[in-house]
């Protein structure tokens, strides 16, 4: 299969034009966030997000299941994420490419390894059973910067999702269904958010926050920070690309910083009113 | 969570006896290894990994090339034995695929690929021991390799990996430490001082983590000095066995400037 | 105006009936034919009921002869260049198929230029066929490859609208500020100001008035454009 053509001269050309004077192509400042868009399905955890024509699914849904050995007191959580040719006709089915294996790797180090959700917690009885969180995250659209949404899809959808209440007496464990008792909201030691900062080959044109496609084709580089409106850092992700100089990478994490918080606020904000439309009936 | 061990005692000492930022002991080995155009052997501390570097070659797959630059392809093999519990990994496991991946995206632009178009660069790293700074040694060995087989670099690649124990950072962690405490591994270009690696996976303060990207950043010079000297001491040596021959103007003239140029910064 | 929906019997008679994209001439065991639509869109045909077609847009550029595109140089290949004009298949322009190109003195194309050329050949079972010349008189006539600027892409219907010369678009926005626009039927757009953030206005007009996405009316843009810095 023949690859998809890579920008013209002109398109190139131009794009660097326009950036070094701080110009972007759909109108945005350099550090400007497309604003994501959140919207939830019927279900709690189903959470579609989208920035600007870049557009991810994420789903989480529970099982009850014995524990492994080496860990009887945690839950178990997965994350399957596929970049599927649905996405963009860039990426092909089968063989795992070089964007895929970064973009599982950073989802799981994000949501997973960050340690977002209390694992401790979602134990139900020691070594018997526990649940396992079975998070999906499908990719629909690729407009560019697909990691970044697909994180912000994951975590909302995390924290949108309510698993059933439990009660435990002696060695019964009953399962109560969401219309008998109210389900509880997963326990999240915290909130982490991805940015991705992308490079150009002229070192005098300055980082632009959540390339667009073309701008994520033409970059010689990208750093991804992952961190919570706490200021703490999860995952910061540079690899190779232009080299940076240290004090830019600091600028870099303050930025990613302030936009944590401004994120934070916009979620927080989009799932009180999602939660305001359901109603929940405590008996 | 807890650690059972403790990461630094209150005399300032590290579980293996070492200071707070002092780095374990590093051997660099540039001998020549089979039919690899070049290859090295690192060892850091108890962490060994040889890297052989072939090429630029006809690339086996054409499709795959470039018109206008060479690809690096980099492999990376774990050695089942190479850690405590034996364990082998499969080729398709996305954790060494993405250690390949930081790798290649590493030295892709050091490396001037523009100078070999249509051809590959083939880096095979394999790692025989491993006991934390897997990457940061894994990039030092490839930096050597790349060297011995005389691939022009822009500029060498030194790695150092970093922690932070609650509030004191330290250098160089074994994987006793890595398991417990925020870690980082930075990589960076010591003519310029910049950065062309940084990966941190774990949970940490953004002003802890400016302490020790920082310190890491200097660290990487010490590593420099390091490869400086064997490099060094390699090529003299060189150049010392073709002086028993017939001096040819053009590759020992080479080799001796750079000898020159690398002498200046100290 | 009358929509269709692809196989619905469309009634078009004429002597000398010519059927144009979107219409299929089939016939039943009656020996009788009928005309049938197989996409979804709107009925046309000139005032005389000679010529018939569906209106209707779509992404994807299937070649016409003698259609004008826009297309990036993807290689080249002995005297020939490939061409990818967003078709099924990458065209192929030849090198002497430009105006004043002999053997000895040819236009020097790069991997990556933009050319503006004509489908000379367009056929089902072989590789659509490009020229940058008029056959007949060896003369340019505007085409050729496009330095500088910027290419946009939109939807087939948008590149069409941006073609006829009653749509406002252009004339609106070159009220503004002087521009240089070269439109291909194959969905892209190539336009060229002096000042980049023209250009920037330009691409972001044409996706706000683009029918597959926005679909913003005249007044729309004339508020959009106050928004913006130009």
């Amino acid at each position: 299969m023949p690859r998809p053509p890579s920008p013209s001269i002109p398109e190139k050309e131009f794009t660097y034009g326009a950036l070094k004077q701080g110009l972007r192509l759909d109108g945005r400042l350099p550090l400007e966030l497309r604003t994501p868009t959140l919207s939830f399905g019927p279900d709690l955890g189903w959470v579609e997000c989208a920035m600007g024509k870049t557009r991810v699914l994420a789903q989480v849904d529970g099982k009850m299941v014995k524990p492994t050995p080496e860990r009887p007191l945690e839950g178990i959580i997965t994350i399957n994420s596929e970049i599927s040719p649905m996405a963009s006709s860039e990426y092909e089915p089968g063989r795992p490419s070089d964007e895929e294996v970064t973009m599982t790797r950073m989802l799981d180090k994000v949501l997973r390894r960050s340690d977002a959700v209390d694992k401790e917690s979602l134990c139900v009885q020691a070594g018997q059973r526990v649940w396992h969180l079975r998070l999906t995250i499908h990719c629909l659209a690729d407009a560019g910067n697909l990691l970044d949404c697909a994180c912000l899809a994951g975590i909302v959808a995390l924290k949108h999702y309510r698993r059933p209440e439990v009660e435990v007496v002696g060695d019964e464990v009953t399962i109560h269904h969401p219309s008998e008792r109210a389900p509880v909201s997963l326990s999240l030691h915290h909130t982490p958010y991805c940015f991705t900062f992308a490079y150009f080959p002229d070192t005098s044109t300055q980082a632009v926050l959540d390339p667009s496609l073309l701008e994520q084709r033409l970059s010689a580089g990208v750093l991804s920070i992952a961190l919570n409106a706490q200021r703490e850092l999860c995952v910061v992700q540079k690899a190779g690309g232009v080299p940076l100089a240290p004090d830019e990478v600091l600028r870099i994490v303050d930025i990613a910083v302030q936009k944590a918080k401004e994120l934070n606020t916009l979620v927080e904000r989009r799932l009180q009113e999602d939660w305001a439309t359901r109603h929940v009936e405590v008996r | 969570m807890g650690s059972r061990v403790e990461i630094l005692n209150d005399d300032g000492y590290r579980s293996d006896g070492r200071r707070q930022f002092e780095l374990r002991d590093i051997t660099m080995d540039l001998s020549q290894r089979g039919t690899a155009d070049g290859s090295a052997m690192i060892t850091h501390g108890l962490t060994q990994v040889l890297v052989s570097v072939f090429g630029p070659r006809e690339a086996k797959m054409r499709s795959q090339t470039f018109h206008d630059r060479a690809v690096l392809n980099v492999e990376v093999n774990i050695a089942p034995f190479s850690t405590g519990e034996r364990r082998k990994r499969n080729r398709g496991d996305k954790r060494i695929l993405e250690f390949a991946s930081a790798i290649k995206s590493t030295f892709e632009p050091v490396v001037q690929t523009n100078l070999y178009p249509r051809s590959q660069i083939d880096i095979y790293v394999h790692v025989l021991q491993q006991d934390g700074g897997l990457l940061q040694a894994g990039i030092n060995a490839t930096t050597l390799a790349l060297v011995s087989a005389g691939i022009p670099l822009l500029d060498l690649v030194c790695a150092v990996t970093g922690g932070v124990h609650s509030t004191s950072p330290m250098l160089d962690l074994t994987t006793l430490e890595e398991n417990d405490i925020p870690h980082l591994t930075v990589a960076i270009m010591p003519k310029t001082g910049k950065i062309t690696l940084v990966t941190m996976e774990t949970r940490l303060h953004a002003d802890r983590f400016a302490d020790i990207f920082k310190l890491a950043c200097e660290a990487g010079q010490v590593i420099h000095k390091e490869m400086k000297r064997t490099v060094r001491a390699r090529t003299r040596r060189l150049v010392d066995a073709m002086d028993l021959g017939i001096r040819s103007s053009a590759g020992t003239g080479e080799n001796v400037d750079k000898d020159v140029a690398m002498n200046e910064p100290e | 105006m009358t929509y269709v929906l692809p196989g619905e019997s469309v009634p078009a008679q004429h002597v000398n009936l010519k059927l144009g994209p979107g219409l299929l001439q089939v016939s039943d065991a009656q020996k009788s034919s009928s005309i049938i639509s197989t996409r979804a869109g709107e009925l046309k045909h000139t005032a005389n009921n000679r010529q018939w077609w569906i209106e209707s847009n779509s992404r994807r550029y299937a070649p016409a002869p003698q259609e004008s595109v826009i297309g990036v140089v993807i290689a080249r290949s002995g005297d020939n260049w490939r061409v990818d004009i967003g078709s099924a298949h990458v065209a192929s322009l030849d090198g002497l198929a430009f105006e004043g190109a002999t053997k000895r003195n040819r236009p020097n194309l790069k991997v990556g230029s933009l050319l503006y050329a004509r489908v000379s050949l367009a056929h089902k079972d072989m590789e659509p066929e490009l020229e940058c010349f008029d056959a007949q008189t060896r003369k340019a006539e505007g085409f050729g490859e496009l330095k500088g600027g910027f290419l946009a892409k939109c939807s087939l219907q948008m590149s069409r609208m941006l073609l006829d010369p009653s749509h406002f678009l252009l004339p609106l926005l070159g009220s503004k500020f002087p521009l240089d626009v070269a439109i291909g039927v194959n969905g892209r757009v190539w336009i060229s100001t002096k000042e980049p953030k023209h250009t920037i206005a330009v691409t972001r007009c044409i996706e706000a008035v683009d029918p597959d996405g926005g679909g913003m009316d005249e007044l729309g843009v004339k508020k959009f454009l106050g928004t913006l810095d130009i």
